[in-house]
């Protein structure tokens, strides 16, 4: 029987909700397509994802276990994914679309020989055809890519699809891997992580971004007193990480993070097509914009007209009543 | 130390467009170098005036392409190599990741620079790719580099996951740069002239022992079967009056409506 096998992320020992969100749709696919579902974990302790792993029904989990996965690098990650993809043969092989996962998709298919369909915002299986859709084109329209080759890498955008629980008991396989780190021509030195990742904004529930409108360090303390009080991580869009205001890491974007929260607050952002992409998967979108015909109005679910200047300082204060609570 | 830019020439992408029949159609047909791939000169240059050597861009595309690789010259690499394919369009990463790849198979470099992804199709394949075929270590999606002249080290700082990462190529090396880590410059005037004498190499692909069909047919993996118009949100609620009445109407709505807080 066919198979698919879905990478998964982890971050600071718990599976990263993209993943998960793959992991759930992927489940879906292999049931109506007949194929089994597998997964694989590349983790310094891989076990301890087995019991969430299986709310989502894989029927087989291949653990790589060794100390170098504490942080990334992508020669190893390539070296473990090929080994896996070599023992289990998938049809498909299926990750999040993280940074992580963008750096490996290439090298892993050129070794493979297979086809990559990277940052998709939906795919599915007919006949033996790989069909996918990914935003193109400063991410202005969708474009359909479809694969017909023995093995296709899919890496999909977060958000895309919803979680979705389905309870299974996976056989575990422990994967066998040395690597060695001494003939390597590329060394992890450091890891920096600035001070705005304190939430890890592509997984964070709630979202507070900002935009050209909080024109200063005024209206960023502003930004941050409301992300504080909802335990929010902060997003900004282009403008106000070229200005320095917020450090680029934090960007929100078809060139910075894509993230998919429960709630996203777009404060003074005029929603540009280039930022939207990054966040129109968000559940709830707030937007607060003086500028009535300001296009994050067409996002918005809900959208305030007026100066945040004046909005801001109430709304962290009666969402400070009701967090306290 | 010999730099080697893959740059790509790209529709504009800020021009309005529309689809007709699964058929992208642009205002404007107007071709830019892509932004990835000028950061990704801009960097070579910048390492270059601090410890010497030269920057070569390397492009593939059609006749019409040779306008961005002078671009490229203007801004002041020294010169080019242009990899003439007239129909682009049935290539995927892969393909170029191939023609790529047979061109450094018969070229000197130390550092090979290429942007993350190109802005017409945001993929970000072909440089781990080309990385894997020539057997180079790489780092993707950096925002910074530095060079140790002696140890021929490269250091990138890569924008990871969480955080930023450090990591030291040994070259020959790949890196694939992000927009972030510098402002490409202008051309200058004195530039502009300048490029005109600097030598560009034209090669075909019979040059470099590649064959087009088998190109499109056989090493794109992925087709493209049109385009479509992303989906767009439900209409929501437009709030408006005085900053109070807003607070508390949102936030009425936040808890009772969608029930997020």
């Amino acid at each position: 029987m066919s198979k698919i096998l879905v990478h998964i992320a982890t971050s600071e020992g718990k599976i990263k909700r993209s993943s998960l969100e793959v992991m759930s749709y992927c489940k879906t696919l292999a049931d109506k397509n007949s194929m089994t579902l597998e997964a694989v974990v590349l983790d310094p302790d891989p076990a301890k994802y087995t019991d969430q792993l299986n709310t989502y029904g894989p029927d087989k989990v291949y653990q790589v276990k060794h100390p170098i996965f504490k942080n990334h690098l992508n020669a190893a990650v390539i070296e473990a994914l090929s080994k896996v993809i070599d023992q289990s043969g998938p049809r498909l092989c299926a990750f999040a679309s993280t940074e992580s996962a963008k750096e490996v998709i290439g090298a892993l298919a050129a070794r493979h020989d297979a086809a990559a369909i990277p940052d998709v915002a939906g795919f599915t299986i007919n006949n033996g055809s790989v069909d996918a859709e990914r935003p193109v084109m400063a991410a202005k329209v969708l474009s359909k890519t479809s694969s017909s080759s023995e093995l296709v890498l899919v890496s999909v955008r977060s958000g895309s699809y919803d979680l979705a629980e389905n309870p299974g008991n996976a056989e575990t396989v422990a994967v066998d891997f040395d690597f060695d780190e001494s003939g390597l021509r590329a060394v992890l030195k450091e890891v920096l992580s600035s001070a705005g990742d304190k939430v890890d904004l592509s997984e964070a529930e709630v979202v507070v971004a900002a935009g050209r409108g909080i024109k200063d360090e005024n209206g960023r303390k502003l930004v941050e007193e409301l992300a504080e009080t909802l335990g929010a991580a902060i997003g900004a869009s282009r403008a106000v990480t070229e200005s320095g205001l917020f450090p680029a890491t934090l960007q929100i974007g078809q060139t910075g993070k894509v993230v998919s929260p429960q709630l996203y607050f777009a404060i003074g952002i005029s929603g540009a097509i280039q930022h939207v992409a990054g966040m129109a998967n968000s559940k709830v979108i707030v937007a607060i914009n003086k500028d009535p015909d300001a296009p994050i109005f067409q996002y918005a679910t809900y959208g305030l007209v007026g100066d945040l200047f004046k909005i801001l300082p109430p709304l962290t204060e009666e969402l400070r009543k009701i967090k306290g609570a | 130390m010999k730099f080697s830019v893959c740059i790509k020439q790209v529709p504009d992408v800020s021009a309005p467009i529309s689809i007709k029949d699964g058929t992208l159609t642009q205002d404007s047909d107007r071709m830019v170098l892509d932004a990835y791939s000028a950061s990704a000169v801009e960097e070579a240059l910048v390492l270059i005036d601090k410890h010497g050597g030269e920057v070569q861009v390397v492009l593939v595309g059609p006749e019409k392409a040779k306008e961005t690789i002078r671009k490229a010259l203007a801004m002041g690499a020294a010169s080019g190599v242009h990899i003439v394919v007239d129909d682009v369009s049935g290539l995927d990463s892969g393909a170029y990741a191939e023609i790529l790849a047979a061109w450094h198979k018969k070229s000197d470099y130390d550092i090979i620079l290429t942007g993350k992804q190109s802005q017409d199709t945001d993929a970000g394949l072909t440089g781990g790719m080309l990385a894997w075929k020539l057997e180079l270590p790489y780092a993707a999606n950096a925002v910074g580099l530095t060079y140790d002249n002696e140890g021929g080290k490269l250091t990138v700082t890569r924008q990871g996951d969480s955080g930023q990462e450090m990591i030291e190529l040994t070259s020959p090396c790949l890196v694939t740069c992000s927009n972030d880590m510098n402002e490409p410059r202008i051309p200058s005037l004195k530039g502009i002239m300048q490029s005109k004498r600097k030598k560009v190499e034209t090669l075909q692909l019979g040059d470099l022992g590649l064959d087009p069909d088998t190109l499109s047919s056989k090493t794109s993996k992925t087709k493209g079967q049109g385009y479509k118009e992303v989906p767009g949100r439900e209409p929501g609620k437009k709030l408006e009056g005085d900053p109070e009445e807003l607070v508390t109407e949102l936030v009425g709505l936040l808890e009772n409506e969608a029930k997020v807080l």
